[in-house]
């Protein structure tokens, strides 16, 4: 907070002292309170991007790049060119902050902003996909709760909608015990056509503005502000910042945005997010080169007697800005009384470029459009952390228990056993369209209805090996993501990025997003995925503990299969066919969960990431598809490959006779061979048949692959080849990978 | 003549889409999506009342909608013949319109639940379940957070021959493993006595495309198949 001088009067204000005289140099004048609030706001860090502006300034380029982009980052979502007339849009984001105090409307909020960025480009919400951390739940009912919570907000709110939550992912860990974290992203499907009438600016003067959707009421009023300071003690005060939803009216916004979108008569398209109007209305002017006349008594308030500066900055939700054409005011009109969704003409457009508020005579804000989005930009001082060298130096003890029981331990562990218990409670069906659903595949994949077209979509990132590494990490995250829709048998085409970092004014904690954005930006450049959109939390510390949360880039990945018949499932398929891993094992057992669960221990050194080696992987996985050659696909992660393969046996209860004789060319221990997370692995099952052929594609494209052992209808893994014999029983197995979460919950 | 078969879009239903397209598309019978304001029953030979959360649900599930004009218009049909389903929310809005008898509670785990479950066919006579066999074991998705039918007469159900589907075991076994929600005898849904209303928590439109189903089954097309045949029957 800082006290500043406002007309003789002093006010607290979120912006430094140096802001506040910007803004007076901007205007030549003392701003109105109406105009100081939304400078405050739109000045926030996580309205502004002050702080990662300079650094995500290298994924600027997408559209330019790529000609399959139809909008890059700074739009409300990447839109993408999918072929056949069809675009696809996307976003992820946090809602971090609200969740952490109010996991149920914070995360069901979350959901609630993210379904508006994708609806106002035009199209329709067709999936929901959300990334969360956690504590660890054993033990700690603050994070039970929590997940509890976040959980039930993310199915109520998602499930009344009637858009499908098809995929996610979760980790559990001490770091975010009191900061968890609620990412948030959403799919949409239309025509290039839809997309084309719901440009997020008003262009053209003389157009009617409508406000529509959800009253605007006095909750939500600096919940911008709020979300980029760091929590504190007083944050539980900081309650009625948090907003609440109303699922049941945001479904009515949905169906009367696209019926409204359809008539030809909107001409922009705006939601009502952080900043509320002040921030809908300078953008939409500001980005259009244009001006307004706003009056704020046209506005449909939720409670009497509020200030022109609390209608300006209320977040209330569910609300809808509408640039609409003069001859189509009627029929517009029309559609939102069908679906009975409150809505106002609150102004029009002009060419003043300049926006003007007015409450009832009285001009309240009067301010070159582009004004608010004119922030400062900070330089942010990077620093490597000293407490690095000694994580990374860490050595693997040898393990005091067997193979047998380590691989127990950890498929029974928070992180890698079943989350069941989360994707039954999100209606992951409706819109008739999952054909590859939760648990059933490495991504969600969803069709085209009329189409022999899919979409493939997954989320995730590796925060443990982003604490040690942030640029091996990102893009580690990127390989695993990739490889999670590439196994169902889809091309990636795009990314989204949800960074959540620590306090960017502490140079060890923008160190970490500095070099997970460069690894982010090195990677998806190399090879060839454009970079759509993005979404920065700041801010992930708990003044309580001084812990910042370990750094997490979130990455969403997007791809496109044609034709049913390539699509490639997890499960294994046929006794008698044979295991293939694809990929070396390497020594990288630093941030793996056999070092958190087993030794209880942090460090040591995570996987590197080699481009030329993965593409190669993923070329020939693709040759492979092509020639019908692989039954089953499953790509490696946390735990090493065993785990891989049990998950594959579980569904149509399969076992395997391991034999890693040939397979351990680095020499490695037995546990680093087995629990290394290695990215860019992939487990197949393929017909002995064709087992020379793929072998040979395999030397043609300089990948390493092995057979590693044979399918069979007992449910025991035997491997062989160590210096121990394991022998697992899968049944086993897959009762503990099945009830950890539910026994930590249900009590 | 053309049969012509309505799907009724209440304020936040959200199966709506799905059901017309099953119908309209797999089905290949002419349907329209009828807002609730709008729907006149004289248009139409037969009417589905979608999943969904209905008025967001608020209050409790279906009851807003029991009270929209369209189960007045709905009520005509019901009287004399015509066939109704209600699915999920519509089975609830069903029972609060008193079409059907019973209560739909929360389900027992106080979760929402969505799976593949699998029902028995217990009643072959009703309007959306003649081409069925009496026993036979359908695939079927259930996703609803208040699923749990309860009666305080179920021996007057089974009297009438009112209980037309059990949750079972693929086998058939209706056991208390087998029942996703902890309605009363395992009931997934019912019917009225004249048995050309049926209500049922879980849903066919998501079951009519092999594409979408784990074992490749179409089991939900039967429900409207029978339905067709059904006002096929009585137009003749």
């Amino acid at each position: 907070m800082t006290k500043v001088n406002l007309n003789g009067e002093e006010v607290s204000v979120e912006m430094t002292g140096d802001e506040f005289e910007k803004v007076k140099d901007l205007l030549d004048r003392e701003p109105t309170i109406t105009e100081l609030g939304g400078f405050d706001v739109m000045w926030s860090e996580h309205c502004s991007y002050k702080s990662s502006r300079p650094k995500l300034k290298l994924f600027e380029d997408a559209e330019a790049n790529y000609d399959y982009v139809l909008a890059g980052p700074g739009e409300d979502a990447g839109v993408i060119d999918i072929g056949d007339g069809y675009a696809l849009a996307f976003r992820i984001e946090s809602h971090n902050h609200p969740s952490a105090i109010e996991p149920y409307h914070g995360a069901a909020t979350g959901i609630g902003g993210i379904i508006r960025d994708v609806l106002c480009m035009g199209v329709r919400p067709i999936a929901l996909l959300d990334p969360l951390r956690f504590g660890r739940l054993a033990g700690n009912s603050h994070s039970q709760w929590l997940f509890k919570y976040v959980v039930k907000g993310i199915a109520d709110y998602g499930n009344c909608t009637g858009i499908p939550t098809i995929g996610g992912e979760v980790e559990f860990d001490d770091s975010f015990e009191n900061n968890c974290l609620v990412n948030v992203a959403c799919i949409g499907l239309g025509t290039i056509e839809d997309f084309k009438h719901a440009p997020s600016r008003a262009y053209n003067p003389g157009d009617y503005i409508i406000l529509m959707g959800g009253s605007t009421g006095r909750d939500g009023i600096h919940g911008v502000t709020f979300a980029s300071r760091t929590l504190t003690e007083i944050s539980e005060a900081d309650r009625p910042a948090v907003q609440i939803g109303d699922p049941f009216t945001k479904k009515m916004i949905i169906e009367a945005t696209l019926e409204a979108v359809k008539t030809g008569f909107v001409r922009g398209l705006k939601d009502l997010g952080g900043g509320g109007l002040t921030c809908a209305t300078s953008e939409l002017t500001g980005d259009g080169n244009t001006g307004a006349n706003i009056d704020l008594r046209k506005v449909f308030t939720g409670e009497p007697g509020m200030t022109s500066y609390e209608i300006m900055l209320s977040e209330s939700q569910e609300r809808m800005a509408f640039i609409v054409k003069p001859e189509g005011l009627e029929t517009v009109l029309e559609v939102f009384k069908k679906y009975e969704v409150a809505h106002a003409v609150i102004g029009k457009t002009d060419d003043s470029k300049v926006l003007k508020v007015f409450d009832g005579e009285e001009l309240v804000v009067s301010l070159p459009a582009k004004a608010l989005s004119e922030s400062p930009i900070f330089k942010r001082q990077e620093k490597r952390p000293g407490y690095l060298d000694q994580l990374l130096a860490q050595k693997t003890p040898e393990p005091t228990i067997t193979l047998k029981e380590i691989i127990e331990k950890l498929i029974a562990s928070e992180n890698i056993c079943s989350k069941e218990w989360v994707y039954r409670q999100y209606d992951h069906e409706v819109g008739v369209r999952s054909v590859v659903k939760c648990g059933e595949g490495d991504s969600g994949v969803l069709r085209i209805i009329g189409t022999d077209k899919f979409i493939a979509a997954s989320v995730g990132v590796n925060s443990k090996h982003c604490y040690l590494d942030p640029y091996e990490g990102a893009k580690g995250g990127l390989v695993e993501i990739c490889g999670n829709i590439i196994a169902n048998g889809a091309e990636p085409m795009a990314m989204v990025n949800c960074c959540n970092f620590g306090n960017p004014e502490i140079p060890e904690s923008f160190w970490y997003f500095s070099k997970a954005v460069e690894g982010m930006n090195n990677f998806c450049r190399k090879l060839r995925i454009p970079i759509v959109g993005g979404n920065v939390s700041f801010y992930n510390e708990d003044e309580v503990s001084k812990t910042a949360i370990k750094a997490t880039p979130q990455i969403m990945i997007v791809g496109i299969i044609n034709g049913l018949e390539n699509i490639i499932t997890l499960p294994f398929k046929e006794s008698g066919n044979d295991i293939l891993i694809i990929g070396e094992t390497e020594a990288e057992l630093g941030g793996s969960e056999y070092h958190s669960v087993i030794h209880l221990i942090e460090g040591g050194i995570p996987p590197k990431i080699d481009e030329e080696k993965i593409q190669a992987r993923w070329n020939l996985l693709f040759e492979l598809y092509q020639k019908r050659l692989i039954k089953a696909n499953h790509d490696v992660n946390k735990g090493g490959f065993i785990i891989t393969i049990a998950e594959m046996c579980f569904k149509d209860k399969f076992g395997a006779d391991i034999d890693l004789t040939g397979y351990n060319v680095n020499n490695l221990r037995d546990d680093e061979l087995l629990f290394s997370e290695t990215v860019g692995r992939f487990v197949i099952e393929t017909n002995p048949k064709d087992q020379d052929e793929i072998l040979d594609l395999a030397e043609k494209f300089n990948v390493s692959v092995n057979k590693i052992g044979v399918l069979t209808s007992m449910p025991e893994i035997n491997i062989t080849g160590l210096n121990q014999d394991v022998k697992l029983n899968t049944n086993k197995m897959k009762e503990l990978y099945d009830s950890t979460i539910p026994d930590l919950m249900e009590i | 003549m053309t049969i012509k078969i309505a799907v009724i879009q209440f304020p936040g239903a959200n199966c709506d889409l799905d059901a017309v397209h099953v119908l309209n598309d797999v089905i290949g019978v002419n349907t329209s999506l009828v807002w609730h304001n709008h729907f006149k029953e004289a248009d139409f030979d037969g009417v589905v009342l979608p999943g969904g959360f209905s008025f967001g649900d608020y209050l409790r599930a279906g009851i807003i909608a029991a009270h929209s004009p369209a189960l007045d218009e709905a009520r005509i049909m019901l009287k004399d013949g015509r066939p109704i389903i209600g699915i999920c929310n519509g089975f609830q809005i069903l029972v609060e319109a008193e079409f059907l008898p019973g209560a739909l509670l929360q389900n027992e785990t106080l979760r929402f639940v969505c799976k593949w479950v699998n029902i028995k066919v217990i009643n072959n006579r009703t309007a959306f379940t003649h081409k069925m066999n009496k026993d036979d074991v359908l695939a079927i998705p259930i996703a609803h957070g208040e699923g749990r039918y309860y009666t305080d007469n179920v021996k007057k159900l089974e009297e009438n021959d009112q209980i037309v589907f059990k949750y079972s075991t693929e086998e058939g076994s209706i056991t208390s493993e087998a029942n996703p929600n902890g309605s009363l005898e395992n009931i997934a849904g019912i019917c009225n006595i004249e048995q050309n209303c049926v209500g049922l928590m879980p849903h066919p439109e998501r079951a009519s495309e092999s594409i979408l189903s784990p074992k490749q089954t179409t089991h939900g097309r039967i429900f409207f198949e029978s339905m067709i045949e059904f006002i096929k029957q009585r137009l003749t």
